[in-house]
């Protein structure tokens, strides 16, 4: 056995790379992760954790119905209680959004998925912080609910170790090894890493490693930011209290530690150039600027849903980079200029709820070529030689505009049939 | 009432810090700059003070820094400060001729108050706030916790190693201060937005009158590395002995 | 050099750490001399006076130390006796009333020194930035040097065997500045030192169950170590500890000398409010737990076996 030679090597120890890790070696694979800086320490290390199976196509919510099954599975093997059911409700304002409410319930119904209508005033005392004298309809999903992104990667990892798998942490990726076309390892400031197979869940820098074979991968690195309000007496927050989607406001949010979570998919957010930040930069030293523009810009949408809310809240602003995609929808599967490199990336800021069944799609795909759910939309080359999608500059343009829309758009049957939900 | 709130541009300090190739600054290529945290509190301070007792008071943000400081008086700005001024300065300066400006502008600006942070998180020197209190032979009111107007000046509670100390000083004064004075507030949008019409000058050393004569010169600087290799015991009875030799714990 | 090393003093006693400046002020230069001021110093000079000869200056108006009034006095003093160094030891009096003084003698001042070298007859002092990250080595120009240290980094001198002289000193204490009045100083009685501030901090996670557990096991070792007690996130959840105790990304950032992790698996986000602790010790069930993997030292058991046994350890000594 040749030292730091593997069935498969994932790039990157965030969740996705983790559950595609366990999962392998849950099926008798050796696999080694190799991680820049620290494991979970990425994007998953700045998500808000938000479990909601809800998609705009009855295969994404089945897949995320199957996603909290496996998490719950997960909890048994690692011994940790991780995901919190308190279910989630949809607000709408406007005739259009109880339309896409009422679209996305029948839809739920049609795949057996556990949601129905919420009367405003059932809504009101759910949710006595939110204003609801605005809201025209409100849906309820009591199987919907989060968990802390480190738990969930923690019990990845630990899954994972018991059944073999090898982390390397301080790691960077810096290199490729090719035979041809054939995918033979990766190589790092610690060394080589040998594999016939490589998996490339590398977030945010994912383009660029894809960059090291010179292919184009069709991911941005983009900002994101939430507030954490601190307990108030005043406006008290069950730590059971239902997530929350507000799609008009284009703000999301949860109970957490006895105060509020309240994230935004705003039309304009922050764009990182990867390639400036050094190998090992961490994500968890970002920190909001007193005058952040996107920032104030969740302030004022929170404030619409939650009068109490404004700059002077005692609150925590937690930023971070997502890795989007042009049509918010990751890539998944190997691409045609290489045999055995397999891409786990773009998830548009979907990673946690994800995570679960990707590992499960990965594994599928990397042993045997074809997966159990219908993966069309998330294959890695749908936009393989696609005019428009193939320059930097384009791509980032595109991934910025579907940010901007992600919310802002309509789902349902009013929606564009090619993009999806959040 | 004018209140003088000195803002110094800081690394991030959470940040990774890398070495530039002399080894006699942090490497600022790919670093993030923000206001001193401490800083912002005495902005936050200036404004509750606006807010509550001196509904007239002027608000000045100054800055002894580069061009980009312009950047964090724009922080302070859009938090609430009136105006900002920037004394463009782009060599390093210790503590005493950061003072000498300071001292200088409060000659030109004659606020009855100066509120600034008892430290930036760069330097760490504690030091600018006293030697500006000297050079303008005003009181100082240290490691400021809590700031109330009285009829004869301030009433200021100070966080000492030794507790709460309460003292009444009489202004003007420098007021320096610390971390549980208050929680800095964010800028609103319709503040940031404000911000961008309000007025920042520029002036340098040599307009002040003040020529720079370092008392401090920096040789070099090295990193202290962060990596733990965990030396795993068996008894809590050998941790204990291991923290006493590491002197954390005496006995 | 002459070198006056100033005396921190709570009006009763010394305040230990006075011993790291006399052995740093030693260790250049053999007329060193310590210098008390304030009220009612008889007990603590001839305290003083067993490390070095002891200049004072005990008058009642300055029964309080209030900055300006003693900044003055000091910087009087020192010019009167051509002090060339002047030094103390690191603490919030210095910070205040020292750095006036150097102020009001022209500037020359290194805070928080750590070490030192003299290389071509040229002193240099090393002293903490960046919260520690870095350790910047520097010089002071011009005389005289006012310098603070750390009472960690310097030995204090053993007390000699006989005393040496006390010499009270005349200073001006008649037209002293009389804008700053102390009106009391609200010790510390009973309640811990705050997370954010204390020298030490022992931390809780879910290992504990209920409360009691945390107060009794937590804040029993907190209490026998002076520390404050601080939790992770979980135990927060769970309504065991109240919100402020919370160390990590969205509770408190600290940075003490030590951290005692209890039971806590160390995430990345509880990481994030402690990594930089000078010294991280861990305890925990799980050999493999992450926190480990960030601690200086690590114990593999139960929280709830071992934190007793740390207890009764630190009251046995």
């Amino acid at each position: 056995m040749i030292e730091n030679s593997s069935d498969v090597v994932v790039i990157g120890g965030g969740v996705a790379g983790l559950s595609t890790a366990m999962q392998l070696a849950r099926r008798g694979v050796s696999v080694t992760v190799l991680e820049r800086e620290q494991i979970g320490n990425g994007s998953t290390g700045r998500a808000a954790g938000l479990l909601g199976q809800l998609r705009g196509t009855a295969e994404h919510t089945r897949m995320l119905m199957d996603g909290v099954k496996i998490v719950q599975e997960l909890e048994e093997q690692a011994g940790a209680e991780i995901y919190v059911q308190t279910g989630s409700v949809r607000v709408a304002e406007t005739a259009e959004r109880e339309k896409e409410i009422a679209d996305l319930v029948e839809m739920g119904r049609s795949i057996d998925f556990d949601i129905a209508p919420m009367a405003t005033d059932e809504l009101a005392k759910r949710m006595p912080y939110m204003r609801t004298d605005d809201v025209a309809a409100a849906c309820w999903c009591p199987t919907d609910g989060h968990l802390q992104p480190a738990e969930l990667a923690a019990a990845y990892h630990k899954v994972g170790r018991d059944h073999g798998v090898r982390y390397e942490t301080s790691c960077p990726v810096t290199g490729v090894l090719l035979d041809g076309s054939k995918a033979r390892g990766v190589e790092t400031p610690r060394g080589e890493f040998y594999a016939p197979i490589l998996v490339n869940a590398a977030g945010p820098w994912s383009h660029l490693v894809a960059g090291l074979t010179g292919t184009t991968l069709p991911t941005a690195a983009l900002g994101h930011v939430y507030l954490t309000t601190q307990p108030d007496p005043d406006h008290p927050v069950d730590r059971l209290s239902p997530g929350f989607r507000n799609r008009h406001h284009r703000i999301y949010g949860r109970a957490e530690n006895g105060g509020l979570l309240v994230g935004i998919y705003a039309e304009e957010c922050a764009e990182y150039d990867m390639e400036t930040l050094p190998p090992d930069f961490d994500m968890s030293a970002m920190k909001a600027r007193r005058d952040d523009f996107h920032l104030a810009m969740l302030i004022h949408a929170a404030q619409q849903r939650f009068p109490w809310i404004n700059e002077r809240t005692p609150m925590h602003v937690t930023t971070g980079i997502m890795t989007f995609s042009p049509d918010g929808l990751p890539f998944c599967g190997q691409l045609p200029d290489h045999e055995g490199l397999f891409y786990c990336s773009g998830f548009s800021g979907h990673g946690i709820v994800q995570s679960p069944v990707i590992g499960v799609i990965m594994s599928e795909l990397i042993l045997g070529n074809r997966s159990t759910y219908d993966i069309a939309s998330i294959e890695a080359d749908r936009y393989w030689g696609v005019p428009g999608f193939q320059e930097r500059d384009e791509i980032e343009q595109r991934c910025h505009k579907m940010q901007g829309s992600y919310y802002g758009r309509l789902e349902g049957k009013s929606a564009d049939s090619k993009t999806d939900t959040a | 009432m004018k209140i003088l709130v000195p803002c110094k541009r800081v690394p991030d300090p959470d940040q990774k810090l890398r070495l530039n190739a002399e080894a006699t600054d942090v490497d600022s290529t790919a670093l993030t700059y923000i206001l001193n945290p401490f800083d912002a509190i005495a902005v936050e301070e200036a404004l509750c003070i606006r807010e509550t007792t001196h509904p007239d008071a002027e608000i000045i943000a100054v800055s002894v820094a580069p061009a980009e400081g312009e950047d964090d008086l724009r922080t302070a700005l859009a938090m609430g400060a009136d105006r900002a001024l920037l004394v463009e300065h782009d060599a390093q300066l210790d503590s005493w001729n950061v003072a000498r400006l300071l001292a200088a502008v409060v000659e030109r600006e004659q606020p009855a108050l100066v509120i600034m942070g008892k430290q930036a998180v760069d330097d760490d020197a504690n030091q600018t706030g006293q030697f500006l209190a000297v050079q303008l032979g005003w009181s100082q009111a240290t490691f400021a916790s809590q700031v109330e107007f009285t009829e004869t000046g301030l009433r200021v509670h100070r966080e000492t190693d030794l507790g709460i100390e309460i003292i009444h000083v009489s202004l003007p004064a420098v007021v320096t201060a610390d971390l549980r004075l208050n929680e800095p507030r964010y800028a609103s949008l319709p503040s940031i937005l404000k911000a961008k019409k309000k007025p920042t000058e520029y002036t340098t050393a040599e307009e002040l009158g003040v020529k720079p004569e370092p008392r401090v010169r920096l040789l070099s600087m090295e990193l202290v590395h962060s990596q733990r290799n965990c030396e795993m015991v068996t008894s809590a009875r050998e941790l204990i002995l291991k923290l006493r030799e590491t002197e954390v714990i005496k006995g | 050099m002459k070198t006056l090393v100033l005396m921190e003093h709570d009006g009763s006693a010394l305040r230990s750490g006075n011993g790291a400046a006399i052995g740093f002020a030693r260790e250049l230069s053999d007329d060193v001399c310590g210098f008390l001021l304030g009220e009612d110093l008889d007990a603590m000079n001839c305290e003083a006076a067993k490390f070095a000869p002891v200049i004072t200056v005990d008058d009642p108006a300055l029964a309080d130390p209030v900055a300006d009034r003693w900044a003055q006095v000091i910087a009087e003093v020192a010019r009167a006796r051509g002090a060339e160094r002047i030094v103390a030891t690191s603490t919030t009096w210095a910070k205040d009333i020292v750095t006036r003084a150097a102020g009001l003698l022209g500037g020359a001042m290194a805070s928080d020194v750590i070490g030192h070298e003299v290389i071509d007859g040229e002193l240099r002092l090393r002293r903490p930035m960046f919260a520690g990250a870095v350790h910047a080595t520097l010089t002071l120009e011009g005389l005289p040097q006012i310098i603070t240290v750390c009472a960690s980094a310097y030995e204090a001198p053993e007390p000699a065997a006989t005393p040496f002289a006390i010499e009270p000193v005349v200073a001006n204490v008649t037209e002293l500045p009389g804008s700053t009045q102390l009106e009391e100083v609200e010790g510390k009685v009973g309640a811990r030192p705050d997370v954010t501030e204390a020298r030490i901090v022992v931390s809780g996670g879910r290992a504990f169950n209920t409360s009691q557990d945390f107060e009794q096991l937590v804040g029993g070792l907190a209490d026998t170590l002076d520390a404050a007690t601080g939790s992770s996130r979980a135990l927060v959840d769970a309504g065991i500890v109240p919100n402020s105790l919370q160390v990590g990304q969205t509770g408190k950032v600290v940075a003490p000398e030590l951290y005692l992790a209890l039971g806590i698996s160390g995430a990345v986000q509880h990481l994030a409010g402690m990594k930089n602790s000078r010294v991280i010790a861990a305890i925990n069930q799980d050999p493999d737990a992450p926190i480990f993997e960030f601690s200086d030292f690590g114990l593999a058991g139960d929280v709830y076996e071992e934190v007793p046994r740390l207890i009764a350890e630190l009251n046995g000594s």
